[in-house]
């Protein structure tokens, strides 16, 4: 395999030496991605199409997916995947693109800490809302519907969370950050002078707005919506909580339910793979859809210095506008909140939220016995060891892919942004086809270590982003200066090239980190009888009706998050002068 | 101390050969100014040189000692080459102050640390940025990291010297000032200088010696500046190489004739080595071109500008627009017509070159 442009490569030129370090980066990257990424995806389509006969030989075979295709059951979840996905990135986009203009460019009051406070909801584990808002507004004995019911009188709930469109407003709730946070960044990017020039030219405040702010923002806008569409698509944890009641299935949720009803068989499991490619091919279909309706023509005009961009006054609509944006974060971050602290205090879940119903006995529950700090162990030990490999490896892969450009460097970006495009609880699926037994005989099944391995699959293109965008800022004659200074290679890699980077790969190692700690939809397929992770220990608490202690623990975890994030703030500020 | 030698140099990209058996020689303790139009090939000469590309043929020596050798096999690795290098893009690494920049070279030869920060020192005030060895390049303007990369690159005492366009991204008033100091700099080291660019204003100014180099990557003048400015080699190079005008003639009557819409015999020699059976070109510089009433060869001005110490004008030759320049001395001699007045031309200096092939097939 010729890999190189024979003359665009350093470490060839090292005289007559055999070893060259470009070379070995790259094989090694080959070998680590088809091992973390192509062999689970391949599992899974394997496993879908081809049937062990009892020959012993490996027999092509449709009728699986047929079976799977035509049943009414799983047709209706996918049905139900894509009309929450599609809502959901409707209404998640109007919502960021909005709030993105209010706090980017409007002169609302206290803005510096809107948009700090608007970031919240994204740290927000969605699940987690969904399970707040399970306890306000359930049809059946929700708190917020049994208050309305008795001040009103009325006969039936007011209100029923379990429902599509309950699934719609919690998503939206958690996703819209994706948005708005990609088109503050672009607005506070933007050439104001694009702005002016259109007002000077004739143009109204609300053509420019329309014909010239929004167009310019549209890659970012697009860009936060195909987060939201995929990150939907795949999303287990609220159409499960909110759904599961009422029998609404998504196909994340179904591949659950089969491969759980199946108690882990291979049966089971291979019905869920073939459910799988179905959930690939509805995200793949929504990824060519995406890209056709919205990067038709990408802008470069904004620039990466930052300017002042001219505000536009709102007068009058000023502070109701102001008490509109509160009045969302307290709806979707503070009310929920509420809600979780308050039954984690509660003695028995439905006993009505009054003083005398409180104690601290749940907390004292979830604590009894090491499952629950076990779980907070293993929550950390994956995601501290996913989080420092992903960023390692995904550097590597973007050096390799920015620097060393081998020649098929197109596959190995395609192979690193695969799990980009796949589902979360396809991934495990294909993590638990591909480590239990059926390569070398390597049995991961039950391990902490299946876990992460799913993580690094599913996270590894995150922190391959990051680092790629701080190397290309690393213009390459800063290596090559180094070399002609008399470092070799290695030692430019080691003085130059990574301090350059370093800062990136430490906000790489958080994205992946954080999420981590908090995520149920890939450890929920891959957890055993000791490595459960914190979120699957508060589904688990939840689903066995412990609703309480589930809110206790989800109390601690948030607890966590907020603890880490505060760090990750202070450690990512102190870094800024590097 | 020590002359640079390229012999035969050959160098792909992929399928697209960027220099094809290149030879060039730059004289031991002189500036040499590579000069040709952009993607002509002179970056990648100078990476072959620095050991960042491999030619796939050929051999770089520095004084005596073979620095790539493609059939010897020998290649150097970059980082022993011991070539001081000013990229275009300075290259200063930004999260080194202006002292740790300097000192890096020095670091990695493993020269001892208290002689390190003397030399380190001793190279800044070299270029004036003693004051800002604390400094982050960030702290400073274009032309201070500019100056940070020379110094980075003197600071070895290397024998070679490579500057790819270093000036490209300063204000014209510092760009003479660093051509100046680079100047001086150069002649206390009696270091030999490989200066890159593609602006042939500032190798003039520089050079000892001038190198040209065509887009196809072949070194087509090789020479002191005058040399290169009296005595061009070919169209390319006096084309390439200030304002040139090009108006196409015929020989008949072993005469030279105007051929651009209007037909003048001109009053001058019919050089003997041009085939004139083939469409030519006379090529004269702007300010060849001289106001002379008694001349046949009518042509009209069409506008023209002042510039201090020359006037510059557009005129019409039939249905060709030359560009003519004359002085203050002949301003004041000859006078300066106004817009729209028919004035007579002479030619001086002509050169004679085949048409390009494109332009004849548009000739009416």
């Amino acid at each position: 395999m010729k890999l190189f442009n024979k003359t665009d490569n350093l470490a060839a030129l090292d005289g007559r030496k055999r070893f060259s370090l470009d070379k070995a980066l790259t094989i090694t990257t080959f070998i680590l991605l088809i091992i973390i990424v192509v062999i689970p995806v391949f599992m899974i389509i394997f496993n879908t199409f081809f049937e062990k006969a009892t020959t012993g030989r490996w027999n092509f075979d449709l009728s699986l997916f047929k079976t799977q295709l035509s049943e009414e059951k799983n047709l209706s979840a996918m049905w139900n995947t894509v009309k929450i996905a599609v809502f959901t990135t409707i209404f998640g986009t109007i919502a960021g693109v909005f709030y993105a203009w209010l706090l980017g460019r409007s002169d609302i009051p206290a803005k510096g800490l809107m948009k700090a406070l608007f970031n919240i909801p994204y740290m927000f584990p969605p699940f987690l809302g969904a399970m707040a808002w399970d306890m306000l507004l359930n049809g059946r004995g929700g708190y917020f519907n049994k208050f309305l019911m008795t001040t009103f009188g009325l006969e039936t709930a007011p209100f029923n969370i379990n429902s599509i469109w309950g699934i719609v407003f919690v998503e939206v709730s958690y996703y819209f950050p994706f948005v708005f946070m990609q088109v503050v960044a672009a607005l506070e990017k933007m050439d104001p002078t694009l702005e002016e020039c259109a007002r000077i030219a004739g143009a109204k405040q609300s053509t420019v707005i329309w014909r010239i702010t929004l167009p310019l923002t549209k890659p970012a806008i697009s860009a936060g919506a195909l987060l939201i569409l995929t990150t939907s698509l795949a999303h287990f944890g609220v159409p499960s909580i909110i759904g599961y009641s009422q029998g609404i299935y998504t196909l994340p949720t179904r591949i659950y339910a089969v491969i759980y009803n199946a108690g882990g068989s291979f049966e089971g499991i291979r019905e869920g793979a073939a459910l799988s490619v179905l959930l690939v091919a509805v995200v793949s279909a929504a990824l060519i859809l995406q890209n056709k309706i919205l990067s038709s023509g990408s802008y470069d005009i904004i620039k990466g210095k930052s300017t002042r961009p001219t505000l536009i006054k709102l007068r009058g609509a000023k502070y109701p506008l102001l008490i509109f944006c509160i009045l969302t974060l307290v709806i979707i971050v503070v009310v929920p909140l509420v809600m979780i602290v308050l039954v984690s205090f509660l003695k028995a879940y439905g006993l009505p939220l009054k003083l005398e119903n409180f104690s601290f006995i749940q907390y004292q529950r979830v604590f009894k016995g090491n499952a629950t700090i076990q779980s907070i162990k293993n929550s950390l030990f994956a995601s501290i060891t996913a989080g420092v490999v992903c960023m390692l490896l995904g550097t590597l892969v973007a050096y390799v892919v920015q620097k060393i450009k081998p020649k098929n460097r197109g596959a190995l970006e395609f192979m690193s942004m695969l799990p980009y495009a796949i589902p979360g609880t396809v991934l495990s699926i294909g993590v638990i086809l591909a480590w239990q037994g059926s390569i070398l005989g390597i049995n991961l099944y039950n391990t902490i270590w299946i876990i992460i391995v799913a993580y690094l699959a599913r996270y590894l293109s995150f922190s391959m982003k990051t680092s790629s965008a701080a190397l290309l800022q690393v213009s390459s004659s800063l290596e090559e200066a180094a070399r002609a200074c008399g470092a070799s290679h290695t030692e430019s890699l080691a003085d130059i090239t990574l301090p350059l980077i370093r800062p990136a790969m430490v906000s790489g190692f958080f994205l992946i980190f954080l999420p981590a700690m908090r995520e149920v939809t890939t450890s929920i397929l891959l957890y055993g009888p000791k490595t459960r992770t914190l979120g699957v220990q508060i589904y688990g608490l939840r689903d066995a009706g412990m609703i309480p202690q589930a809110a206790a623990l989800a109390t601690v975890a948030i607890g966590i998050i907020i603890i880490l994030n505060t760090v990750v703030n202070y450690i990512v500020k102190d870094r800024k002068g590097v | 101390m020590a002359e640079v030698k390229f012999e035969n140099i050959t160098a792909t990209y992929g399928k697209k050969t960027v220099l094809k058996d290149f030879s060039l020689t730059v004289n031991s303790n002189e500036i040499l100014c590579l000069v040709g139009p952009s993607g002509c090939g002179k970056t990648t000469l100078v990476r072959c040189l620095l050991g960042l590309m491999k030619p796939d043929s050929g051999s770089i020596t520095v004084g005596d000692t073979v620095l790539f050798d493609a059939k010897k096999r020998i290649n150097v690795p970059a980082e022993k080459r011991n070539i001081g290098i000013v990229f275009q893009d300075y290259a200063v690494w930004p999260h080194m102050t202006v002292l740790e920049n300097v000192s890096y070279p020095l670091k990695k030869r493993r020269v001892p640390k208290e002689e390190i920060r003397e030399r380190a020192m001793r190279a800044l005030e070299l270029v004036h940025m003693e004051t800002y060895a604390n400094h982050l390049p960030m702290q400073l303007s274009g032309g201070q990291q500019q100056r940070v990369a020379i110094a980075r690159a003197l600071v070895v005492d290397s024998e070679i010297l490579v500057m790819d366009e270093p000036i490209t991204n300063l204000d014209a008033k510092l760009r003479e000032e660093m051509l100046l100091e680079i100047r001086m700099i150069q002649s206390r080291l009696k270091s030999t200088v490989l200066y890159i660019t593609h602006d042939q204003q500032s190798a003039l100014q520089l050079c000892d010696k001038m190198a040209i180099m065509e887009l196809d990557g072949s070194l087509c003048q090789y020479g002191n500046d005058e040399d290169i400015i009296l005595r061009p080699a070919n169209r390319f190079t006096f084309e390439f190489i200030g304002v040139s005008n090009m108006i196409p003639v015929v020989l008949k009557n072993k005469k030279i004739h105007l051929d651009c819409g209007i037909d003048a015999a001109l009053d001058v020699e019919v050089p003997a080595d041009v085939d004139f059976s083939v469409k030519t070109d006379m090529g004269v510089r702007m300010n060849d071109v001289v106001f002379d009433a008694k001349s046949p060869v009518k042509a009209k001005v069409v506008s023209k500008v002042f510039l201090g110490s020359e006037y510059n004008y557009f005129i019409k030759l039939g249905d060709k627009e030359i560009r003519v320049q004359q002085s203050m001395l002949d301003a004041k001699l000859s006078g300066v017509p106004d817009d729209g007045a028919e004035v007579g031309i002479r030619f001086v200096n002509p050169r004679f070159y085949p048409a390009k092939k494109e332009v004849s097939g548009e000739a009416v």
